[in-house]
């Protein structure tokens, strides 16, 4: 059973675990992949056996780009995990992916909820913070076969308007 | 949908203290708790014959609780669930004895939630592996409810112009409910600014725009119009109620927006459906304060202002007592302390008995001064309908529509 340690977790990925077993090894080969329906075609996160938008059970990997946008975000100051109290103040995002965008509904998108990361894996600094700046995936291997998709900032213009939490 | 408006009623009502180191048991509060809803109601140990309870594995269950009170069951069930579970189970309870399993149900919540297993997520909770669906996020360090809700504050801060100052009042209006509140652990009056200066837990939440964490028990008991006539107390009548209803994609309900949207928008046709009544009816609102934000985004997902102007409304005095629409009279999860939801339906079962227990001296026989200054009256005048909005996450909730 793949246990990693980080940051004081203990993250659990058993072979019976038929949702998450392949998904941080894909992650590993540097590859974002997410699930997408047999009969509808549409792709889901996190994964699951069933299509939520059409109930069809067949389903194969396909690899998104990783780029997408901040769509929402938090900044964590009071850490409650142990592991993470020397990282903050630490931004959690919701990063809405350029793929599927507004499919199959207007309100409905890829969302992933990642870290925002500086390249070599720092926090990113409170004020780079903002919904609407541009993102794009990096992966921070934590074992051989494990890593976990974090995001990064780009110099990419951004989507719509750019908002930050005025504190 | 199917209504049975009005014949089934609570009748009793009763909690243990609210403290922060209880010394003893969860089975002990219990035990406590239903023994004073009992006592409320004027039942004996052959006046409950179901018991159903609520928790998260922090907890005991009604097999431990019920011999402690010489009772014989035909019906019990002991379900995992935290807020939004008073109301479900209340519209579950009537579904059991409608059915003919049992005739009367005491609904029980109790925790060492600050002593012991603590609803924030630290101790215990912080140090569990992380499995299954906790790999989306708990991974990035957002484990706690503040941090699982922030993004959906934010998101509505982002869309609406919905400032801090706006959902401070929440925390204002609710402390001062608590300074007429003898069982609240916290019942000083705090302002805006106090919790605008209090230290940052996860932006856009400030510590006071979080509840506090208490040790406690609490119960209700459901009956039918026709057992309830018979009974100690005044009854209490349910007009409606609509469980645990849930938006799009549970597993993960960021990925179906708008995210500032929460569930009251699916329950709300189903629980004013049933009872008949619209928003405007409605004298005291109960809507659920883990969070000064979860009392806003639901008062306005309810149609008690337009969709946005939820930060208007908490701060236009409508949800302090004295105002048009008070919510939270007891001060409830931001003030006298945390109980999943059960406290918020037994002051609104007070409220329109017209026995708030405040600081009047005749509080017990309906005697108020209506005299809302620190340390006084909490009674809401002639109180006819009350709504509970029970919040379990953005994408799940509960309701319940009452009236004396």
């Amino acid at each position: 059973m793949p246990s990693i340690e980080y940051r004081g977790m203990n993250l659990v990925v058993p072979e019976n675990d038929s949702e998450w077993n392949e998904h941080f090894k894909l992650a590993r080969e540097r590859r974002l992949m997410l699930r997408a329906c047999g009969a509808c075609h549409l792709m889901r996160y996190p994964p699951s056996h069933g299509c939520p938008f059409c109930g069809d059970l067949s389903w194969s990997w396909r690899e998104v780009s990783g780029r997408g946008h901040i769509y929402s975000y938090e900044i964590v100051a009071h850490a409650i995990q142990p592991g993470f109290k020397d990282w903050t103040p630490y931004a959690v995002v919701l990063v809405e992916l350029d793929e599927q965008r507004g499919q199959p509904t207007a309100d409905q998108a890829l969302r992933i909820i990642a870290n925002l990361v500086t390249p070599d894996f720092r926090a990113e600094k409170e004020e780079n913070v903002a919904i609407g700046k541009r993102v794009r995936v990096v992966f921070q291997d934590l074992s051989p076969d494990f890593a976990l998709p974090q995001f990064t900032l780009t110099d990419e213009p951004p989507e719509g308007r750019v908002w930050r939490f005025p504190s | 949908m199917a209504s049975l408006k009005d014949r089934y009623c609570i009748v009793g009502v009763g909690e243990t203290e609210y403290s922060r180191r209880s010394g003893r048991s969860t089975r002990a509060m219990a035990v406590e708790a239903i023994k004073n809803a009992m006592a409320d109601a004027g039942l004996g140990k052959d006046g409950v014959d179901g018991m159903m309870s609520y928790q998260g594995g922090d907890s005991t269950t009604s097999n431990w609780v019920s011999p402690d009170l010489g009772l014989r069951l035909n019906f019990y069930m002991d379900v995992f669930g935290g807020g939004s579970s008073t109301e479900a189970l209340i519209g579950l309870a009537i579904g059991a004895i409608e059915a003919g399993m049992c005739n009367t149900m005491a609904i029980f919540r109790s925790m060492n939630g600050y002593s012991d297993v603590r609803i924030g997520g630290t101790g215990a909770r912080a140090a569990a592996p992380v499995r299954g669906l906790d790999l989306a996020q708990v991974p990035f360090g957002m484990r706690s409810a503040g941090q699982s809700f922030a993004p959906t504050f934010m998101r509505h801060m982002y869309e609406y112009g919905t400032t801090s100052a706006q959902v401070a009042h929440v925390r204002q209006a609710h402390s001062k409910h608590a300074s007429q509140n003898p069982k609240a652990l916290l019942k000083e009056r705090v302002t805006v600014n106090d919790v605008l200066a209090s230290r940052w837990i996860v932006k856009p939440l400030h510590l006071l725009d979080c509840c506090v964490e208490t040790d406690n028990a609490t119960c209700v008991i459901v009956t039918s119009a026709e057992r309830a006539r018979d009974l100690r107390m005044r009854p209490v009548y349910i007009m409606g109620v609509a469980g645990r209803v849930n938006k799009p994609r549970l597993d993960f309900h960021w990925a179906h927006g708008p995210i500032s949207r929460v569930a009251g928008y699916h329950a709300r046709d189903i629980v004013f459906g049933q009872a008949g009544i619209k928003p405007d009816d409605v004298d005291i609102t109960g809507s659920y304060d883990a969070f000064t934000f979860t009392t806003m985004l639901q008062l306005e997902e309810y149609g008690f202002c337009q969709k946005g102007e939820g930060g208007h409304y908490v701060s236009s005095g409508i949800i302090e007592l004295g105002g048009r629409r008070p919510n939270n009279t007891s001060g409830s999860h931001l003030c006298e302390g945390y109980t999943h939801g059960m406290s918020m339906v037994i002051e609104n079962v007070r409220q329109l008995r017209g026995t708030a227990d405040d600081y009047c001296p005749g509080a017990a026989d309906g005697q108020h001064s209506y005299d809302y200054s620190p340390g006084r009256c909490r009674q809401v005048k002639d109180a006819k309908i009350t709504m509970n909005l029970g919040w379990a996450m953005p994408a799940t909730g509960s309701a319940l529509i009452m009236h004396n």
